[in-house]
């Protein structure tokens, strides 16, 4: 057993992993691409399904076990997950790793073709009305995982295969999983970093500050958001895939827009929208207060009036108000994002500005 | 006609643009020749920049055609008439607010990297990118904005967003620009330096421009060719003396 600290420290750091690629793939879109991404939960769900529904399916073939719509239906589904992770999983490191980035890569193309179609609304509705497409979308495709047995499991839910079974049980598996979590967060965050302050991020934050300017200018809009949306569906839901292994069971009702569209879009405005190390802060100071109400609630109780579980939405929806009412561009405000070195435009500019003074 | 397109690089035939029941541009005929400053003037409501917004795709045109450059460019969206090499600057600056001077000039240029696949590998764009930084330096010093290259344009006055419109549109190396009122609100002085600069860069650059003015007395000498618009119609053309001394047009401008 671990000291306590150790496991608010995990949580911590898991919460934050999740939230992490969550946020800054809604950043890309809202932050950068000026998209009102409302419907942010149906790529993270789209890639829990996928977690849920592909790789178990893929071994229980292999292995021989139900494989089809019986998969899903929780009286079979336990025993096969179960004899996967100990036979098949459990002793092969290679293997696990195998279908952990498979699964990782099946989630982000379903991800990304979720985005696909939702540029369609993108070109004709704006601001109020694509965010309520969107977000009917998200909620759509909650109702078919919830209500829809053979997908994965309805209201039952499906245990996900565990490819972290092969670092141990316990401890051990926790630490490690809660790592591997993180890597792929600090992985994700360096590839939107790098395409923020890639030609493509200033476009789309041209696009962002004005779309007829940009036309004009030669940006194709159609293609740019699209590809805005393409991107963030496939990093939300490889954050939803991963999420639902470290959870080792997915069910569609968890995933609700209050968490995986709502929180994210909290955490994008206490930090800053459009800048990805504001959304790291965000993310960080939100991951960590969450995590302290979680651990703690039962010390809060005996000194607040309400039940600890309502002070996460009441600090969420607290969070909103005071971000929009005080401080809109959040606590890190959107910096320029130099794509060449400060010192190496300064020398270009005084190589230009020196040899019009000598003529 | 392969004359008549070597010698015009736009041509606009009846070009039509209704909003509801006002004609605002109305069977409208502006030939814009090569390596020349035609200036298109008139009093404000004249139609002027629905003109500009139908040529370039901002705005569909109900009938006529846009030739630009041999090529019938007619209903094109704008990022398309851009690759053709047209490109317009906004009477009402429509600057990237959040980026600085620098980056809204690179926008106008653009970048293979602008692709996200390359976008994410650096050294796929960044040589172009330094040339692009290199031509944007020479259009912001000659306008005076080089000082000013890493200030969000947001922070910029109101004369300093008309420069970084001009400066967005010369740094594209377009072959026609359309300036829309591109010295309405600054002081003579400059305005007049901006547009000797301007009328410079066709003796070494292979561009042409359309000028939309309202201000005759600092704008006129320096058009070759002028048009006069009033109430969506060309009413006069000609040389600057000619127009200048036109009755129609001093009736507009002067009053009855």
């Amino acid at each position: 057993m671990l000291p306590p600290y150790v496991y608010l420290i995990l949580n911590i750091l898991v919460n934050f992993a999740v939230f992490l690629i969550v946020t800054l793939s809604l950043n890309l879109e809202t932050g950068y691409a000026g998209i009102p991404q409302f419907g942010r939960v149906l790529a993270v769900l789209a890639g829990a399904i996928v977690a849920g529904a592909v790789p178990g399916r893929l071994i229980a073939y292999y292995i021989g076990e139900k494989w089809g719509a019986e998969y899903a239906n929780h009286l079979y589904n336990f025993p096969i997950v179960d004899r996967i992770n100990r036979e098949i999983l459990a002793p092969n490191p290679l293997l696990s790793i195998g279908i952990l980035l498979f699964t990782l890569v099946v989630a982000a193309i379903f991800g990304g073709i979720l985005g696909y179609l939702s540029s369609y609304p993108a070109l004709r509705l704006k601001e109020a009305y694509l965010g309520i497409t969107l977000l009917a979308f998200g909620d759509a495709l909650q109702i078919i995982g919830k209500y829809w047995q053979p997908l994965v499991g309805a209201t039952m839910g499906v245990t996900v295969p565990d490819p972290y079974r092969c670092i141990g049980i316990g401890a051990e598996k926790t630490i490690g999983a809660t790592l591997i979590f993180l890597g792929f967060a600090i992985l994700i965050y360096l590839f939107v970093e790098s395409l923020g302050r890639s030609p493509f991020g200033r476009a789309l934050k041209a696009m962002r500050d004005s779309e007829v300017a940009a036309e004009v200018y030669g940006k194709n809009i159609v293609r740019l958001r699209g590809w805005a949306l393409i991107i963030g569906g496939a990093i939300a839901a490889v954050g939803g895939a991963l999420w639902a292994f470290y959870a080792g069971s997915m069910k569609a009702l968890t995933y609700d827009r209050l968490t995986w569209t709502f929180w994210p879009w909290a955490f994008m405005m206490l930090g800053g929208t459009g800048n990805n190390f504001g959304v790291f802060v965000g993310v960080l100071i939100f991951s960590t207060v969450r995590s302290l109400i979680y651990v703690y609630k039962h010390a809060l109780a005996t000194i607040i009036p309400i039940k600890p579980a309502w002070l996460e939405y009441i600090l969420v929806g607290l969070v909103i108000v005071l971000i929009s009412l005080f401080r809109p561009q959040g606590f890190i405000p959107e910096k320029p994002a130099l794509s060449v070195k400060r010192k190496e435009i300064e020398r270009i500019k005084e190589a230009i500005t020196s040899k019009k003074a000598e003529a | 006609m392969s004359s008549e397109r070597r010698r015009y690089i736009l041509e606009t035939k009846d070009l039509t643009k209704a909003f509801g029941g006002l004609v605002a541009v109305n069977h409208v005929n502006i030939k814009v020749e090569r390596n020349k400053m035609t200036m298109l003037m008139g009093p404000n409501g004249a139609g002027k920049t629905t003109f500009v917004n139908v040529c370039t795709g901002v705005l569909k045109p109900d009938e006529g055609e846009v030739i630009f450059d041999g090529r019938d460019i007619t209903g094109w969206p704008p990022h398309d008439v851009y690759k053709a090499g047209f490109v317009r600057t906004f009477q009402v600056p429509e600057p990237f607010l959040k980026l600085t001077v620098l980056d809204n000039v690179l926008v106008a240029i653009g970048n293979k990297g602008e692709n996200p696949f390359r976008g994410a590998i650096k050294w796929l764009w960044i040589r172009e990118e330094k040339e692009n930084i290199e031509k944007a330096f020479k259009i912001l010093d000659a306008v005076g904005l080089a000082d000013l290259w890493d200030r969000q344009a947001f922070t910029l006055g109101a004369g300093q967003l008309k420069m970084l419109e001009i400066a967005r549109a010369l740094a594209t190396g377009a072959k026609l620009i359309a300036l829309d009122e591109p010295i309405g609100g600054t002081d003579p002085a400059y305005a007049n330096d901006i547009l000797s600069y301007v009328k410079g860069l066709l003796k070494i650059w292979d561009v042409s421009f359309l000028l939309i003015e309202h201000r005759i007395d600092i704008a006129l000498p320096f058009a070759d060719y002028v048009y006069v618009m009033d109430r969506g119609k060309v009413i006069a053309e000609g040389l600057p003396d000619e127009v200048a001394n036109n009755p129609k047009v001093i009736e507009i401008y002067i009053g009855e």
